[in-house]
């Protein structure tokens, strides 16, 4: 099939899928938000990170922030990362010369405060709940196919302390709730790879690879002819840290992974290359990027099945976010080309998008900031 | 946050790899273990009072690690080294543990090392001892090495300095001194500069070793601190040189000078700023016979103009800056003779004036290539930037130069098309992409049979998905920039539907610390702009090394020290290179860097003999036709220069700039407004095509010069 053709057909289902929800959601009215919701999201593309902000009044690009080094290269800002507390918040900047690094703002005045130079294509950080330490995987995504690494960052200092080689394209990496164990995956080689976040080294690697799946004492096996991908994207563990769920990206599963024995529990079907992952803090929901099919994805943790998909304002779904109330998820969209990309803001009681504004080029990165009250 | 630290002990072992390290006399480490007993014991009773009263505070507020550091009492008593002295590829590691006042482990609180500045690669060990830091000595310097405590309350992060200890790493051992020979020959009343290399244990050239030389007779031949050596009468003499410990000696036979006259030539010249006047110092004995050996000083002395304004090289190669008269002076074996220039301003300003535009207004500009198609049309391809979205190729005939018209344009999956090139026959296009949504870029080739309508032929990621940054099409292959790798990859397009990897370049292979970021080929040689490794020369077809376009062969490299090779452009003898360079303490109004002029007389042995350097702007992308170089000079605009005859020295201080055009747009013919940022020139029958990213295309002409035999 051709790509133009098979980009048609999906194209058709997301329509057919939206119009169910939104003939479900007809009846729904969501009401006010209770609150106003900041989130940060980078601009790939344009090498700007913007704050958008949600309120009665929809969402609003509130303030465009500009990073990068080299004006005339797209220097790539990537990931996003606020952290706890949200005095700052962490860029990562893919490309230098050639090396990568990793920008600290203050959410004060949005002021650049410290860089530090990591390695090729630092993508994704993952922040300890003190704030202490990045784990920053440099993804290396177009670089040959060899081991990359984490870098482990002290973030007052801005000062990288450990360099940990675990696999081929690492992404998606996150810390659990304790602070105590790393996580992300290996798009180049598939793996889900921990890391003892007080060692500084890997303590566990396990084998994703559909059909093959097995905890690894040392590299990987190479793959075989007809062997199928994972292509894990994000790692997220859940709310209680009980669970780590992995994006399937190349095999449309999410997979829940028990963080003590490192076995796979279920496999969520998924659908459209599910790309990030975000949760509910109370351990409900989840939500899934859907990179391929414009679209996010609600599954009920529970049951393991996806009880919503929405369709998003333009495609190459990326990064997603949940606010601590669990109302709202907040959704980037890359676009294509000169396209700019958008914001989208799901309602997560109506399963509705309610609202989305046009931010630049290739958003990808997203995180949460703040709420504040309304004014009475 | 408020902390409750009274105090801390840490308990500090080191061990260390290879010999060569030494941690010198105990000392106190950190501001509290400097002060005195009773001072500290003053301080924790404050810190104990202070922590009395923060008690409910902290009992509200603190968990996870900070939880664990605050309800401790902790005492600093250990002691740390004053100074790490290691030597380069050995390693120390720290194991520390935070204990309170009682001797029990601190499970919570957490330390860290970190050397500032990071020219050394530390890292965390594979052990089960946790808080283990591994401090390499990567290469020699000096630097601190600080460690923290890292406290926080599981919401936020404090740390507080533990000791902060100075480090030198030394070089590896000096093993040997390698005296280079005299270049002349050692007669008395002639000077000489001595050199040598000390080569360490790892047969490297040492990095930090400094030789000092002696003279067992400076009677004979004196020697002073940098090495300066006097040949002052006949005899010998025993030249010693020594560093790190190592002592390499070499005699010197220092015989009467035979020079008894020196003649210089050309005795009176009439000439511009900036024209070289090769001094020609002859020297014969008494017997009127040449003498070829013996070195020859030149010096050079302002009769009129100011004292600075011309320079007289040691080859003798005069050039001057400021119009003037200036006396030259040759000496050898305390003989002399003398020769007088005349330079007169160099007064080859132009006008430039525009005969054509092609506005951008809602996209940056990128790259361009002007030709002649097969139709017999001219035309201009322009690629597009990130700011506006940079996913097309703009399509102008400029045939009518006054008036560039829109033709067309190609859309491809890119933020930015930096680069197009034409193959020789005007048959196909190549354009660049960066930033495509499914992030495999490549290149992309257009048949171009119909130049005012080009046709996609194929796209090719294949090793490229990273992007490329610049092409060259080299007959039937294309060297292209991988984002990706740093590499040169080589396309077959004998089937430009069907382009097919054919080869890999790359300095330093399997290291990942390279920027490639230009290309250009000629003549049998392509030109790599590899940015802090500089400017490399490969042999793809010259003959010299036996390369071929598929198999390419290093020639040479030439690299200095501040990088930022951006682009290279082959005229003659010389290789015009250009720096970019952002973020330096005098860009304040945008980008500087400027073009280095290197001699590749000798294709093997690149040498710099030139700059042209606008004080106020940055280089970007240059040509260079009929002894003019154009540079698109970003925020100055576009800069002509005389580059015809010998160069050497400045060229911007010589007064060879002939023309500048401010590629300034007007409001609402570019995406900026008088803000010039030009990108590139190209030279096309006559007129000069340049590229601004700001607002797109520009036709310039110069008017001709005044004196027809003149640039």
């Amino acid at each position: 099939m051709k790509f133009g053709e098979m980009m048609k057909r999906v194209g058709l289902m997301v329509a057919v899928l939206s119009l169910t929800v939104a003939a479900t959601a007809a009846l729904y009215r969501a009401p006010d938000p209770p609150a106003r919701y900041w989130v940060y999201v980078a601009n790939e593309s344009s090498d700007l990170v913007s704050l958008v902000s949600f309120g009665p009044e929809g969402a609003v690009l509130e303030r465009d922030i500009p990073v990068g080094i080299m004006p005339m290269d797209i220097d790539g800002a990537h990931g996003i990362r606020v952290e706890p507390g949200g005095k700052h918040f962490y860029v990562t900047i893919a490309h230098g010369t050639p090396f990568g690094s990793l920008w600290k703002f203050r959410t004060s005045d949005n002021e650049l405060a410290d860089t530090a130079t990591l390695g090729l294509f630092p993508a994704t950080v993952g922040i300890t709940p003190d704030g202490s330490l990045g784990f920053v995987v440099n993804f290396n995504l177009h670089g040959d196919p060899l081991p990359s690494s984490v870098s482990v960052v002290f973030l007052p200092m801005m000062a990288e302390v450990a360099r940990i080689q675990t696999c081929i394209k690492p992404h998606g990496s996150r810390i659990n709730h304790a602070g105590t164990r790393s996580y992300s995956g290996c798009v180049g080689d598939d793996q889900l790879v921990e890391i003892s976040v007080d060692k500084m080294e890997v303590s566990r690697r396990l084998l994703l690879r559909p059909g093959k799946e097995q905890l690894l004492t040392g590299e990987p096996p190479a793959p075989e002819p007809g062997d199928g991908r994972c292509g894990p994207t994000w790692t997220l563990p859940s709310y209680d840290d009980q669970y780590v769920y992995v994006a399937c990206n190349a095999h449309n599963e999410i997979l829940e992974i028990n963080a003590e024995t490192f076995e796979i529990e279920r496999r969520f079907k998924a659908f459209g290359k599910p790309y990030n992952l975000a949760g509910t803090n109370d351990g409900r929901l989840l939500v899934s990027s859907n990179k391929g099919a414009q679209s996010v994805s609600v599954f009920d943790i529970a049951k393991g099945e996806e009880v919503a998909r929405i369709a998003t304002t333009q495609p190459i779904t990326h990064g997603v976010v949940v606010t601590p109330d669990n109302r709202y998820a907040f959704v980037s969209n890359e676009a294509i080309g000169a396209v700019r990309g958008t914001v989208d803001v799901i309602d997560l009681q109506s399963f509705e998008r309610i609202a989305s504004v046009e931010v630049h080029h290739q958003p990808g990165g997203i995180d949460f900031w703040k709420m504040e009250p309304l004014p009475e | 946050m408020k902390l409750n630290l009274a105090a801390l002990l840490l308990g500090l072992s080191v061990a260390c790899t290879g010999a060569g390290h030494s941690v010198e006399s105990p000392a106190p480490a950190g501001a509290s273990a400097a002060q005195s007993e009773q001072e500290q014991q003053q301080e924790q009773q404050q810190e104990q009072q202070n922590q009395e009263d923060e008690n409910e505070d902290a009992d509200a507020n603190l968990g996870g690690t900070m939880e664990a550091a605050a309800s401790v009492d902790l005492v600093m008593s250990e002691i740390f080294p004053a100074e790490i002295v290691l030597t380069r590829g050995d390693t120390i590691t720290f194991e520390g543990v935070l204990r309170d006042a009682e001797g029990n482990r601190v499970s919570g609180a957490r330390w860290g090392v970190f050397p500032m500045p990071a020219i050394f690669a530390v890292q965390s060990i594979k052990t089960e001892v946790p808080d283990s830091y591994l401090l390499w000595g990567v290469g020699p310097g000096e630097t601190r090495l600080q460690a923290v405590l890292v406290l926080s309350d599981g919401s936020e992060v404090e740390y507080e300095p533990l000791f902060d200890i100075p480090v030198t790493v030394k070089e590896w051992p000096a093993a040997r001194i390698e005296i280079d020979d005299p270049a002349y020959g050692t007669y008395a009343s002639s000077v000489f500069q001595l050199t040598g290399t000390v080569i360490t244990t790892h047969d490297t050239e040492h990095a930090t070793a400094v030789i000092a030389w002696w003279s067992s007779d400076p009677e004979v031949v004196s020697v002073n601190g940098d090495g300066v050596a006097s040949f002052n009468k006949a005899g010998s003499a025993e030249i010693r040189a020594q560093a790190e410990g190592i002592t390499q000696v070499i005699e010197i036979q220092v015989t009467e000078n035979p020079v008894a006259k020196v003649t210089l030539g050309p005795e009176q010249s009439e000439v511009r700023t900036g024209d070289v006047v090769r001094m020609q110092a002859e020297l014969s004995d008494r017997a009127g016979r040449s003498v070829d050996d013996a070195h020859v000083a030149y010096s050079l002395s302002a009769l009129e103009g100011p004292a600075g304004g011309a320079v007289v090289y040691s080859d003798g190669a005069f050039v001057a800056e400021e119009a003037g008269v200036y006396r030259v002076m040759a000496t050898a074996g305390g003989r002399a003779a003398t020769a007088v220039v005349s330079a007169a301003p160099r007064s080859i300003v132009r006008g430039a004036e525009l005969i054509g535009r092609g506005a951008v207004s809602y996209v940056q500009t990128s790259d361009l290539w002007v030709f002649e198609g097969r139709d017999g049309r001219d035309y201009a391809y322009t690629g597009t930037h990130a700011e506006g979205g940079g996913q097309r190729m703009f399509v102008w005939d400029v045939t009518d130069r006054t008036a560039p018209t829109l033709m067309d344009s190609i859309v491809v999956d890119a933020r930015v098309v930096n680069d197009v090139k034409i193959n020789d026959d005007a048959t196909l296009a190549v354009i660049t992409r960066e930033g495509a949504s499914n992030r495999k870029n490549g290149m992309v080739m257009l048949d171009i049979s119909d130049p005012a309508h080009p046709v996609v032929l194929s796209e090719f990621n294949d090793e490229l998905t990273g992007g490329v940054h610049n092409v060259w099409i080299n007959g039937d292959v294309v060297y292209a920039v991988n984002d990706g790798t740093n590499a040169m990859n080589i396309i077959d397009i004998s089937d430009p539907a069907s382009p097919k990897h054919v080869g890999r370049w790359e300095v330093r292979p399997g290291e990942e610390d390279k920027n490639l970021h230009d290309i250009w080929a000629e003549d049998g040689f392509a030109y790599l702009s590899y940015w802090d490794d500089g400017l490399i020369i490969l042999d793809v077809g010259a003959g010299v090394k036996g390369g071929t376009p598929r198999d390419p062969k290093f020639v040479s490299q030439y690299k200095y020290p501040i990088g930022n090779t951006h682009t290279a452009f082959r005229y003659g003898d010389y290789v015009f290179v250009g720096d970019e360079i952002f973020n330096c303490a005098e860009c304040t109004n945008g980008p500087r860097g400027y073009i280095h002029v290197v001699d590749v007389s000798d294709i093997e042995k690149p040498t710099e003999v030139a700059r042209f350097e606008v004080p106020e702007a940055g280089a970007h992308n240059i040509w260079v036709e009929d002894g003019l170089l154009y540079v698109a000079y970003y925020q100055g605009g576009l800069r002509v220069v005389d580059v015809t005859g010998e160069l050497r020295g400045d060229l911007y201080a010589q007064g060879r700039q002939v023309s500048w055009f401010h590629t300034a747009a007007s409001e609402g013919e570019g995406i900026k407004a008088n803000s010039p940022l030009a990108w590139g020139p190209h030279v096309f029958k006559g007129y000069v095509f340049v590229s601004d990213m700001n607002s797109g295309l520009w036709v310039v002409q110069l008017e001709p010069p005044s004196d027809p035999l003149l640039p």
